[in-house]
């Protein structure tokens, strides 16, 4: 934004401010952060893909190179086996793209190339040359062998960032196992400390979303850009960063390893209550709020989670919900958190829920401004307002895939907006551009290759 | 009260090479001793830090996704200040169950900090602040001048209120990137609507009514145990203020503002489930411990607690079969005979998987998770226990690698903690201290960036801008 028109912004509201300035519909007018970046991503499944997709986010150039032929595996993969994106593929005809792919791969330049041949190895090692970071997923020591690896492409190109990202990591007893986002979640440790208490009969919990791995992807893109930002300013040299989901798993398990370091206490389930804080956590509502819907997904009684854990907002709650009694008995926040306390508390709020959807509990609790949250489905995430306006989540005219409802980036940006381009494309769609333009192939090298199946 | 007997950590040893790599030719451990000795922590200390040249001051209170956020700079080098209101951020308090007994203790004070805190408190300083004074907002001015990064959550617009905020701080430091995080948005229609922390995030997304079991399962919505949409959104805040970072460097030489939140930076990864719903108006489903879209790849109970075993493609499906088959060859041949599970995707169907994992869970009944890995592990099959955290913090592979591992703390003694995962072969990050007193760093931080004197400290305390106006205490 220019400068002379600062004073102006000035005396614009808060709110309009922040509208215009993150206005996701005006990101290409502005430009990108990372472009002139080159990425490659011999990627697949979505721990590697997610990771150079956030970068493409960014603006970076983010060729994909994928098995020729039927791509990588999350293509196949879709909930049920019901929804695929169509057009169909020519190497697929009896079926479209599943949607495990969607989400992982915005942005990206898709190119096929036979990593075993060697005239595939050699059409990776013409684009390592030209470009600024190489994500990989492959197991460890595959690409080394294969003579792509960090050992042979730094010797190429010495600026070249090189991203391993996998499962239990490279090196130490466990490296040959191999790992999925749900192995990683079992044995990282957050999988065993959610779900309902085992008291009342829970069982440990997955999180819905792959999150070890696109959360992890994540990570290692936070980590490639400290490192291309000591390459450029610093030092002019690449590096080999290597990222394990199941560590990084382990890093966010809260104050669980301090506390069985001390106390050898061993963190457990908590359900959809709080250990450090309460009133903050989840109850359900009696009733639905779609009693008419035909989806057992609406017709179940609804959920809020309800935060008054100040001493003042839950005498505030006490007062909203109607019980004396407890107000005095629980005035205390350090009284509130015991266990014995939260299995009285949150029991209570349920009993005063029990004839209201989650709607109505909300506008109660509002009114007496205690924080609040219904807990929201994927439909009612998608048609609200405000996540439609931040462009948390838009629609997409794909230019391959047609009209999609798709996400936007994790996070906003004044002058350099992450955004979105297109979902996806079709395996290979950008071979002629990409290995044409990168790696010198004529249009009869192209032919032959492809005929020979090694792109 | 006297501290309870705890074996030392670790109660096994931790592994030697040769123990790791025995047997192997020189040919197989090659290229894992290469790795190790690029990336191995121990030698962090030799090498340079990525981001040491840069300085944030995290200005985020009661709320988990900014610590988050500074942690992933201030692990990668980066010199970060956590301003927190006089008397220490609340977050400080935290502490299970409210038991006072688990707290950390400085050992010169006395004064108690919550181990949730103190797992985010690395490699960072402490200062005290008081914002809500005229002169603690000018001071903040003055620190701003001197940094590259703010960030801060305050209630939306309150900064800018405070002449604080980005249209004010450009002005001050053009080259200052700044960053607000939250829940749901400073901006928007539900902009008023007060959150703070995790959950609230987790139930706006729709991931709580993703996870967790069906209800015809006896299932029910269901939170994680950790803040983990703080620590997704924390991450993406990283993410954008790196970027920017280096978007100043390169081409602009000025900063940026710069918004996340913690259920936007979930929204963003949860998958399929906007594209899903606009095709056909499907609800993402709660699936338990299954997978939507793949089969076999699942957590189900086994003799001694939970097993992870997963296998997508055929070549897995036959092998994990063939191993069930060893002990239960009927199952094996069940399995095999059904016309409906012989084509990957047919799997898919819902009947499918109540059928494949009923079958399963018929060997699974009768192996242990270390006796069920050691089976398929044979076959190459992924799999592995649901680990508690005892056993994540015994796990050979864990400490061999020092994903876990034990600081210790001139002020609070040994602790241990999860590691950083940004290995690295040049500018790995690393744990330089973990943990610090409230305001231990005022007088390190406010005379070296901005001169004060004696009198400045004496002052500041005295009017209730660095110290609980109670406290005497310099």
């Amino acid at each position: 934004m220019a400068r002379e028109t600062a004073a102006a912004k000035q005396t614009q509201s808060f709110d309009e401010y922040c509208r215009e300035t993150f206005d996701f519909k005006k990101a290409f007018g502005k430009p990108e952060a990372l472009k002139g970046y080159r990425v490659l991503s011999c990627t697949q499944y979505i721990l590697g893909p997610s990771c150079a997709s956030y970068l493409a986010e960014l603006g970076a150039e983010v060729i994909k190179i994928e098995a020729p032929r039927r791509g990588e595996a999350m293509r196949h993969t879709t909930p049920f086996n019901e929804p695929f994106l169509y057009p169909l593929s020519r190497w697929v005809p009896e079926r479209g793209t599943g949607l495990g792919f969607l989400g992982a791969n915005p942005n990206e330049y898709f190119t096929s190339v036979d990593f075993h041949r060697k005239e595939g190895q050699d059409i990776v090692k013409k684009l390592a040359a030209k470009s600024d970071v190489f994500v990989e997923n492959y197991r460890p020591g595959t690409f080394d062998r294969w003579g792509i690896g960090y050992r042979q492409l730094k010797e190429i190109n010495p600026r070249l960032v090189y991203a391993w990202l996998g499962g239990f990591g490279g090196w130490g007893p466990g490296r040959v196992r191999a790992s999925y986002d749900i192995l990683g979640q079992s044995q990282g440790g957050n999988f065993g400390m959610t779900g309902k208490q085992e008291f009342l009969g829970g069982a440990p919990a997955k999180h819905t979303i792959w999150l070890a791995d696109y959360w992890g992807g994540m990570m290692a893109a936070v980590q490639i850009l400290a490192a291309l930002y000591w390459r450029d300013k610093i030092s002019g040299e690449g590096t080999f960063t290597e990222y394990s989901q199941v560590h990084g798993v382990t890093r966010q398990l809260e104050y669980a390893l301090p506390l069985y370091g001390r106390h050898g206490i061993t963190r457990e389930r908590w359900g959809n209550w709080d250990t450090q804080l309460c009133v903050h956590g989840i109850i359900k509502c009696g009733k639905s709020s779609y009693p008419q819907s035909e989806n057992p997904q609406e017709q179940e009684e609804g959920y809020i989670l309800i935060s008054a854990y100040d001493d003042k907002d839950f005498a505030r709650l006490c007062q909203t919900v109607g019980d004396g009694n407890l107000a005095g008995k629980y005035a205390k926040q350090d009284i509130r958190i015991q266990a014995k306390s939260q299995m009285e508390i949150y029991p209570w709020l349920e009993k005063w829920a029990a004839n209201k959807t989650k709607e109505e509990v909300a506008a109660i609790l509002d009114k007496a401004n205690i924080i609040n949250q219904p807990v929201w489905n994927s439909k009612e995430v998608a048609n609200n307002p405000h996540w439609l306006e931040r462009g948390a989540v838009r629609w997409l005219d794909d230019p391959t895939y047609g009209d999609l409802l798709h996400q936007g980036p994790a996070y906003m940006m004044s002058e350099t907006p992450p955004r979105l381009k297109w979902a996806l494309k079709p395996v290979g769609a950008d071979n002629e551009e990409i290995l044409g333009k990168l790696a010198g192939l004529s249009a009869e090298d192209l032919r032959r290759l492809e005929e020979q199946e090694c792109i | 009260m006297a501290t309870p007997k705890v074996a030392p950590w670790p109660a096994i040893p931790i592994l030697k090479p040769d123990e790791v790599y025995a047997g192997l030719s020189d040919q197989a451990k090659e290229y894992p001793l290469f790795l190790e000795s690029i990336t191995r922590q121990e030698k962090n200390f030799e090498k340079p830090e990525a981001l040491s040249r840069l300085r944030v001051l995290d200005c985020t209170t009661r709320m988990m996704i900014g610590h988050w956020c500074s942690s992933m700079l201030s692990e990668l080098g980066a010199e970060v200040i956590q301003v927190e209101p006089p008397g220490g951020d609340p977050l400080r308090q935290n502490t299970p169950f409210g038991r006072k007994e688990y707290m950390f203790q400085d050992k010169e004070t006395g004064e108690e900090v919550g181990g949730q805190f103190l797992h985010e408190m690395r490699n960072k300083l402490s200062v005290t602040l008081n914002l809500e004074t005229e002169e603690g907002r000018e001071i903040l001015k003055k620190l701003a001048v001197h940094s590259d990064v703010v960030i801060e959550n305050g209630p939306p617009g309150q900064w800018d209120a405070w002449g604080i905020g980005y249209r004010q701080l450009r002005e001050i430091n053009p080259r200052l990137i700044y960053c607000w995080v939250g829940q749901r948005g400073q901006w928007g229609s539900l902009k008023d609507k007060p959150g703070r922390l995790d959950p609230v995030a987790q139930a706006a997304c729709g991931f709580v009514h993703g996870t967790g079991d069906p209800k015809e399962f006896g299932g029910q919505p269901t939170r994680s145990a950790l803040w983990v949409a703080d620590h997704v959104g924390g991450t993406a805040a990283a993410m954008g203020i790196l970027a920017a970072v280096v978007y100043r460097e390169n081409v602009s030489g000025e900063g940026q503002f710069i918004e996340a939140t913690a259920a936007e930076a979930i929204i963003r990864i949860l998958d399929y489930s906007w594209g899903w719903y606009s095709m056909d108006g499907s609800i993402r489903p709660r699936y338990g411990n299954w997978d939507l879209a793949i089969n076999i790849y699942a957590v189900n109970p086994c003799k001694d607690g939970y097993m992870m075993v997963g296998g997508g493609h055929d070549r897995l499906w036959y092998r994990i079969w063939r191993t069930v088959g060893d002990e239960q060859p009927a199952v094996e041949e069940d399995i095999l005979g059904d016309p409906h599970l012989r084509e990957v995707t047919e799997r898919l169907a819902h009947d499918m998987q109540v059928k494949t994992y009923t079958m399963l869970g018929e060997w699974l009944k009768d192996n242990p998770r270390s006796e069920a890995e050691r089976k398929l592990s044979k076959q190459q099959v992924a799999s592995g226990g649901v680990l508690y955290v005892n056993e994540v913090a015994e796990y050979p592979h864990f400490k061999y690698r020092g994903h876990v591992a034990e600081y210790d703390s001139p002020h609070y003694g040994k602790i241990l903690y999860g590691t950083t995962p940004f290995l690295q072969h040049k500018t790995p990050g690393r744990l330089k201290w973990l943990g610090r007193p409230t305001g231990y760093d005022n007088q390190d931080v406010y005379r070296r960036l901005l001169g004060f004197t004696r009198d400045d400290f004496t002052r500041l305390s005295e009017t209730g801008v660095t110290h609980e106006e109670e406290e005497e205490e310099l």
